[in-house]
């Protein structure tokens, strides 16, 4: 008995010793960091965390798709670049934490309240699951580096199998890192009748998994994940640019010039799918909170997205110039000529898909649909169908000739992403003389105003459009690639340039829409539950943010081309021994 | 033959564009629309000027350093470029709102006394420290004046419009941005999002505007079938507004009795 007293009165004491020294710790108060604020040095040490996270969750995706290949293949091409690109990853891996680890900090130091809130509501993911995962992530990819040279021949197949485990535990990581974010932007509300406010239900009731589990969330993945892989693939064409253009012999330029095309394929293959993951994340956004819409594209951030359009078609245009630039270099180009069809597709997508998307609303349910799907179908079937027509057959049409077609169409679908409802920061601001005019027809129930021009619908003919001229442009290329010869390491210098362009704009384009992202929060650090009282909540100018980005982007890129040049030095040992093990033939 | 060709696709692009630029004028739009479409054109002679340039002669070694540092400038000028010549939103605009906003919830909390506190010290200290210098200059020609005091936007004081509260609620339509997806006096919701608000008055009651506010879910709009069924009226006025706030802001919309105007009539599901 005295014993359980004496248990019982030394634990007491060890808990108001505690609470003593607990008591003792006054409240975080937030320090005021100089030049730029807390916000800004916030959104800074995110940004870059993100970007390297992104390179190190994107890269080893296409990295073990390329090993695959190169095993099944038996194409020691994809075997180098696979290598090459992990070794650069190793590195940057470390970045990762260390502005992980810089990101954290600044949040304790800025916003140490809400952190140590965040933290804390979200402890089992924070204190276990993503250390966890972090940790068995670093694990794997240094075993996977690791073990590279050795598990070569009747291993290979094993080292692929780490490939993909590493793989899954990086996207698992993406995943779960994913909830708080998403959280703070579309915070979950209690499920079915139950009649809570947000706050309560956040704050008290809400199990960790409820909060994760919200609007956003799995369109964040969904969007993040295809994000990483452009970004990888672009990355990747940065390194074979930086590689070429320092390579000594005709066999390196010729492996880094297919590296090149490999990574452009890769990256654009994914971009094609971006815009329509973002419509889905901006959808569930404006599901979540219908204010959250005109925010975003009629006030504040309207002109942000004026920028995305520009630069997203920026990347298209530079994407298919590339192809164009990778197509001049085929021997024999002139002898694939194609029929009519494609010309045609291009020509009749945005003549017969911008009216219907205007005319399938005017019906219900399955007419609607099918007023929609039925005209889609036409546009993309009907051209080869005609084509193929006696009449037509006749008519073929160069290669060349299809491309440059194809650039007038993204420039033009471009022109029509850009057009704007009124050329304003804000709606409050509009006037005639900034805003579309109102011209138009109507036949019958069916109207059509140039005021249509701002609409949704179009912009969503307008970035089809775009997307389909870029699957041509790879199709006409790979029957190029068939019929004629292909020269690696003979194309125009100016491709490398046009490769470290699209890596700098896919990551310009990336902390644009982080920051949107984040900014559509407004005031708030958990949108409608924790206002943000500090002073610095409010939405900045689009060129304070111009400037942000380029200093990050600049950043992020001085550290990922110290990184390529420290692991793959051009003229070093281990970079001639990889050369010769995966030297492409020179014309194929 | 290349300055010939740059030459031909120059002069064919601008003839392009001065008749994009004369076509859009003739269709009413706005110069800056011109100007766009205009840039579009001149875009496209870029793009196939690049397309037949003969190839770029190879750089490597220190011609290839300074060729990727003024690529990477260039690009750098380029973007925030763009950036800069787009309209900009004024951010003081926002400030004062959120301001006003904020302010009492965060006077609510322990924080935000604590710094209502501070300033009180501040303020004090001020003062005291004014006080000095002007005693330290008593029998002087200088007199030190007491140091500017910052002026800030006042929070949402209802109690300062008085008995005006269609004053005080047409402050809190703005403040909660009701305009975004609400047309009144022909301004706002360039979409449709929700009805017009100008005959709002003579539709609803006042404890039926209140009703509608805090429960989105409670009646809709003739003709609004498919957005209500969307939900697209958010729910969370009722987390985010006061009761005070809703009052006044019923108290005026309820006096919007332009008959000119269609605001459509509820319909109770």
């Amino acid at each position: 008995m005295n014993r359980l007293r004496a248990i019982a009165g030394l634990t007491g004491l060890l808990v108001l010793s505690a609470a003593a020294a607990y008591a003792q710790v006054p409240d975080p108060q937030p320090v005021d960091l100089p030049y730029g604020g807390n916000r800004t040095w916030t959104w800074v040490a995110a940004q870059l965390h993100i970007l390297f996270a992104a390179f190190i969750l994107g890269a080893p995706i296409f990295v073990v798709i390329c090993e695959w290949i190169g095993m099944r293949g038996k194409d020691p091409r994809y075997e180098r670049l696979a290598k090459e690109v992990t070794k650069v990853t190793a590195i940057l891996y470390s970045m990762t934490a260390l502005t992980g680890a810089l990101f954290i900090f600044v949040l304790l130091v800025a916003y140490p309240q809400f952190t140590s809130w965040f933290v804390s509501r979200f402890s089992p993911i924070f204190a276990f699951i993503y250390p966890g995962l972090f940790i068995a992530e670093t694990i794997v990819l240094y075993l996977y580096w690791y073990t590279w040279d050795e598990w070569q021949g009747p291993k290979k197949a094993r080292h692929v199998a780490l490939g993909v485990l590493l793989n899954i535990i990086g996207t698992t990581t993406l995943i779960v890192i994913n909830g708080p974010t998403s959280f703070m932007n579309t915070p979950a509300r209690a499920a079915g009748d139950v009649d809570m406010d947000l706050k309560t239900f956040v704050f008290e009731q809400a199990s960790v998994f409820e909060l994760v589990y919200n609007f956003s969330w799995i369109p964040l993945n969904i969007h993040r994940f295809i994000g990483n892989v452009v970004f990888g693939g672009f990355i990747a064409g940065l390194i074979a640019a930086y590689m070429y253009m320092a390579a000594k012999s005709d066999e390196d330029r010729a492996y880094y010039d297919w590296m090149g095309f490999v990574g452009n394929l890769i990256g654009v293959g994914a971009l094609l799918l971006l815009p329509f993951a973002g419509y889905l994340l901006a959808f569930e956004f404006f599901e979540y909170d219908a204010s959250v819409g005109p925010y975003m594209m009629a006030d504040q951030l309207s002109m942000f997205f004026e920028m995305q359009g520009a630069l997203v078609g920026l990347i298209f245009l530079a994407s298919n110039y590339y192809i164009w630039l990778s197509m001049k270099r085929i021997e024999g180009l002139e002898d694939a000529r194609g029929t009519i069809g494609m010309p045609l597709m291009m020509i009749l997508f945005p003549i017969v898909m911008l009216p219907a998307l205007q005319l399938a609303p005017l019906y219900e349910g399955v007419i609607s649909w099918s007023v929609f799907f039925g005209l889609l179908l036409a546009t993309l079937v009907l051209p080869p169908i005609i084509a193929k027509i006696p009449p037509f057959r006749k008519w073929t049409v160069s290669p060349t000739a299809i491309i440059k077609l194809g650039f007038l169409m993204v420039i033009f679908g471009n022109a029509i992403w850009m057009t704007p409802h009124a050329f304003v920061a804000t709606q409050a601001l509009a006037t005639h003389e900034t805003e579309l005019p109102d011209v138009g027809f109507t036949i019958g129930a069916f109207a059509y105003s140039t005021m249509d021009l701002a609409l949704m619908p179009t912009k969503n003919v307008a970035v089809a459009l775009i997307v389909l001229v870029t699957i041509i442009n790879f199709v006409i290329y790979n029957r190029a690639i068939r019929r004629g010869r292909i020269q690696w390491g003979k194309i125009d210098f100016i491709s490398q340039f046009v490769l470290i362009f699209l890596a700098f704009s896919a990551i310009y384009t990336m902390c644009l829409m982080g920051t949107v992202r984040s900014l559509v929060r407004k005031y708030f650090h958990v949108y409608n539950v924790l206002p943000d009282f500090t002073a610095h909540s409010f939405t900045p100018t689009l060129v304070y943010s111009g400037y942000l980005w380029i200093a990050i982007t600049l950043t992020f890129y001085a550290v990922v081309s110290f990184a390529i040049w420290v692991s793959l030095k051009p003229g070093g040992e281990k970079a001639k021994t990889s050369a010769q093990s995966g030297t492409p033939e020179l014309a194929t | 033959m290349l300055w010939f060709n740059i030459f031909k696709k120059t002069f064919f692009g601008i003839l392009l564009a001065l008749i994009v630029w004369w076509v859009a004028g003739a269709m009413h739009f706005p110069f800056v629309f011109q100007v766009m479409f205009m840039l579009y054109v001149l875009l496209g002679v870029v793009v196939f000027i690049l397309l037949d340039a003969p190839p770029m002669a190879p750089m490597s070694g220190g011609m290839a350093f300074v060729g990727l540092v003024v690529f990477y400038l260039g690009v750098s000028m380029f973007f925030i470029g763009g950036s800069a010549v787009l309209p900009q939103y004024d951010p003081n605009v926002e400030k004062g709102k959120i301001q006003k906003l904020l302010a009492p919830r965060l006077a609510k909390t322990e924080y935000g006394q604590q710094l209502a506190l501070q300033k009180q010290i501040d303020a004090l200290n001020q003062q005291a420290e004014s006080i000095m210098n002007r005693l330290s200059v008593i029998g002087g020609t200088a007199v030190a004046a007491v140091g500017p005091v910052a002026v800030e936007s006042g929070p949402l004081d209802l109690a300062s419009f008085g008995d005006d509260h269609v004053a005080a609620g047409k402050e809190v339509y703005n403040l909660y941005e009701c305009y975004n997806c609400h047309k009144l006096g022909g301004k706002g919701g360039t979409k449709k999002r929700g009805p017009h608000m100008d005959n709002l008055g003579n539709v609803l009651t006042k404890e039926q505007i209140k009703q509608k506010i805090f429960e989105p879910m409670a009646f809709y709009s003739e003709g609004f079938e498919k957005e209500y069924k969307k939900g697209l009226m958010p729910k969370k006025y009722k987390e985010l507004m006061t009761d005070g706030e809703l009052e006044v802001l019923a108290t005026y919309l309820v006096t919007l009795k332009d008959t000119s105007v269609k605001t459509p009539k509820p319909i109770f599901p």
